[in-house]
């Protein structure tokens, strides 16, 4: 190591500040949205929040927190991502495991059916009509089992699995081991890398899935927390006023608790975000020096 | 690797499986639409005799659910039907709508709002055969819908002479004007203007006299960007809505001849500094911000903000005190609000809808007159109390279990409604106090939307939403002079081209035949 130059300290410098501003510009708006969570709602409607609450109170995020809506549908947003992410994780697992057996007869054949629903897919209609058909609608089910396989995820499990060495599974065919056994004994848990790394794929659009949610749940006792979310969201604005009756009017969520609902609804993931992550990237680095 | 014809047969195998598995499934589909049909019709023949079916109902979105919401609950006991509640999106819930209506799903009551474009939506509906005529069924199941619900508002609420649904009026309201400080009108020694001409004179004190303490910060009026034409303003100028009658028909008011004299008006305040130099980027909080922080000595406000406005003002400047302006009159004694009227709510049948009757006696058992009442407003003594005519909420319950109630409603008992409504009102004093300002003090200059209860439209609806937009871009660009006024005839060329000249024909032709 030679010794750290006026330049090296200069750019060292700049780096930092660099890194430093970007960091705090992503904050800030998160800052902003927490402080007008805890502030009062005059000081919220007078513009005085900034990035500091004005006239702390914790009222309104214990309005929200004990909401019964709102615990409800963190509740379901949380069993279906946990449900779903596993059931997933299992149904991608298996079936990337033969596709990656070159000497399968047929296996281009199957693999074009695969690609071909990456490619094309039926549109909102048809596919609401086959949920109906099939008798999910208003049903979480209809969430899970559409995403339980995405292709691309499977494909990037398929390729790990071909990167392992085929002398292994010999070797356990030796011992007596069947193809069952091979999977889950040996394969999966030389996988833990991409498989977490699919998982938390596969979590996050669980968790994030907006869309399926709104065209297939009509029950309100059955709306995940991205629903939740955009309704109370989008409730203000009197700006809007010619399309809303004069009740809904006098009805609109105060600012404050459209911020509370926010920030309650995030609060989950920044629990389980930092844990997960540590996962992830140890998960990542093991892969790679195996690699 | 696969060989070039290789791949392509695989394609069109792949194909030709998708393709056969299509066919599969909608035979599939046939196959079991047949069996549940006689189970359905012979389900709906039990009813007539069995007992109540539960009724499916789609309604809009509402912050709590309407299945434990206490209103539902009184529903039920009155009415004798257990009635399973669903909503629509609060996002785009036009786009949800369709897609249950197209794939059939067995609604017994859907409500929307009653806005242009949902009554376009009704009304496409009912053109493609989609809903159920409800003239023979209220016939036969009802009679309280016949006497309840205004006759004006049930004609208009028809397709193609048939009603295919139960309209629910809104209570016309004027909802926006000048909301002005009074203390700083005091401090400047003034009169609360009527007129233009004190108007301005009023922004000019403002302006120069200081009254809030903001030295040359001082915004005499503030406005939302997207609100070029200023209410009350408008009005002096004979333009209080977006079509308003010159000389017998009904005009755009871009293409109003005041249209100029209005934009010379409000560009002229602009150039003198009296009108908010950021009008055009405000946004509605940036423009309540402004006033609320002590800054903004007049702003065009919804009277049911007033309640949070006046806290925030006062928590900021303890002297504060506001109110609303007076209608203002412009040089020929022009005067107005803008008034809305028309549809609140509108139900209809699907026919989709596996019992059209229950749905029609249910509603009809919804507008029994105490039922009527209760659902609206509660019970005496326990939700409101009355005295001298006036309906007051007893709170919090009113809030809790009341809250809500309109969403529930659909056809109102139309001579009482009214009255019961200002219940809702009154759960806050200051609320009430603007809103009767505005609605009853002033109810001789409210001019009411004259397109409120037109039938479907479909030049109009199809266009108003744009042309909206575009003359209110438009005009903004005009008042803080990004556009010069000489562009006008160009721009109406453009604005007939693009949809607004088939509009007027069309609502001219349909206020020609309503007149009479």
């Amino acid at each position: 190591m030679h010794k750290k130059t006026l330049s090296d300290w200069s750019l060292d410098f700049c780096i930092y500040l660099v890194l430093l501003l970007c960091g705090l510009a992503t904050l800030l708006p998160l800052a902003n949205i927490l402080s007008k969570a805890v502030s009062d709602e005059s000081s919220v409607v007078s513009g005085k929040v900034g990035i500091f609450p004005v006239g702390f109170q914790l009222e309104t995020m214990k309005y929200v927190v004990s909401s019964s809506q709102f615990l409800h549908s963190i509740g379901i947003s949380l069993l279906i991502t946990v449900v779903g992410t596993v059931l997933a994780i299992l149904v991608t697992a298996i079936t990337a495991y033969p596709l990656s057996k070159r000497h399968l007869p047929g296996i281009s054949f199957i693999m074009l059916l695969f690609i071909f629903t990456m490619m094309f897919n039926g549109g909102i209609i048809p596919n609401y009509l086959l949920m109906k058909q099939l008798h999910l609608i208003n049903s979480l089910w209809s969430l899970m089992l559409p995403a339980l396989i995405s292709v691309f995820n499977m494909l990037v499990i398929k390729s790990y699995y071909e990167s392992l060495p085929e002398a292994l599974e010999e070797s356990a065919k030796m011992d007596g081991a069947r193809n069952f056994t091979i999977l889950f004994r040996i394969i999966l848990p030389l996988s833990v890398p991409v498989i977490a790394t699919i998982a938390l794929f596969y979590a996050v659009y669980f968790w994030n899935d907006y869309f399926h949610p709104m065209l297939y749940i009509n029950d309100a006792g059955l709306k995940p927390l991205q629903l939740y979310l955009r309704d109370i969201v989008l409730n203000a604005d009197s700006s809007n006023a010619l399309n809303k009756s004069t009740d809904d009017l006098m009805n609109t969520s105060p600012e404050g608790v459209r911020s509370a609902t926010v920030i309650a609804s995030i609060i989950p993931m920044l629990l389980v975000y930092p844990y997960l992550q540590k996962h992830f990237v140890k998960g990542v680095l093991i892969g790679s020096v195996k690699g | 690797m696969l060989k070039k014809y290789n791949k392509a047969m695989l394609l069109t195998v792949a194909a030709c499986l998708s393709v056969s598995s299509l066919v599969a499934c909608s035979s599939k589909n046939t196959t079991t639409g047949g069996s549940t049909s006689p189970a359905s019709t012979t389900a709906a023949v039990a009813t007539t005799t069995g007992p109540k079916p539960e009724l499916r109902s789609l309604q809009i979105w509402q912050q709590e659910d309407y299945n434990t919401y206490p209103v539902a609950k009184f529903l039920e006991q009155k009415t004798g039907y257990k009635v399973k509640y669903d909503m629509l999106p609060q996002d785009k819930p036009q786009d949800k709508m369709n897609i249950l209506i197209a794939s059939g799903e067995p609604y017994d009551v859907i409500t929307s709002v009653g806005g242009t474009d949902f009554k376009a939506l009704y009304a496409d509906y009912a053109k493609k055969g989609a809903l159920v005529d409800l003239g023979p069924l209220i016939d036969k199941f009802g009679p309280n819908i016949k006497s309840a619900v205004d006759p004006e508002a049930l004609e208009a609420a028809k397709v193609d002479g048939k009603l295919y649904a139960i309209p629910t009026k809104s209570i016309p309201t004027t909802s926006s004007s000048l909301y002005i400080r009074q203390d700083w009108l005091d401090k400047v020694g003034m009169k609360t203007p009527t007129t233009l001409d004190e108007l301005v004179a009023v922004l000019k004190a403002f302006k120069e006299k200081d009254p809030g303490g903001n030295a040359d910060k001082n915004i005499p009026l503030t406005v939302r960007g997207d609100a070029p034409f200023i209410d009350n303003i408008v009005g002096a100028f004979g333009m209080p809505n977006f079509w308003n009658n010159v000389n017998g028909k009904l005009t755009p008011r871009i293409q109003d001849p005041a249209y100029k004299d209005y934009v010379n008006f409000a560009q002229d305040l602009f150039k003198q500094g009296l009108i908010d130099k950021e009008f055009a980027a405000n946004k509605d909080a940036t423009a309540k911000e402004k006033f609320t922080s002590g800054r903004a000595g007049i702003i065009m406000l919804n009277w049911s903000d007033v309640p949070v406005i006046i806290d925030a003002l006062v928590k900021n400047v303890p002297t504060a005190k506001a109110n609303y302006l007076p209608a203002l009159k412009g040089k020929d004694g022009k005067i107005g609000l803008s008034a809305n009227q028309g549809f609140d709510r509108i139900s209809f049948i699907p026919k989709a809808s596996k019992h059209p009757e229950d749905a029609i006696k249910w509603m009809n058992a919804k507008l029994e007159k105490d039922t009527f009442k209760g659902m609206a407003i509660g019970e005496e003594n326990k939700h409101f109390t009355f005295k001298d005519g006036a309906y007051t909420p007893i709170q919090p319950i009113f809030t809790d279990e009341r809250n809500r109630a309109n969403n529930f409603l659909m056809g109102t008992d139309d001579k009482n409604y009214p009255t019961y409504w200002q219940a809702r009102v009154r759960k806050d004093l200051r609320l009430f106090e603007a809103w009767k300002f505005m609605n009853v003090t002033e109810a001789n200059v409210r001019v009411l939307d004259p397109l409120g209860f037109a039938p479907y439209l479909p030049e109009f609806s199809k266009n108003f939403q744009q042309l909206n937009v575009m003359v209110g871009d438009y005009t903004t660009k005009l008042l803080f002079g990004a556009e010069p006024l000489s562009g006008l005839d160009a721009f109406i060329a453009k604005y007939k081209s693009s949809g607004g000249d088939a509009s007027v024909k069309e609502v001219n032709d349909w206020y020609a035949t309503a007149k009479k």
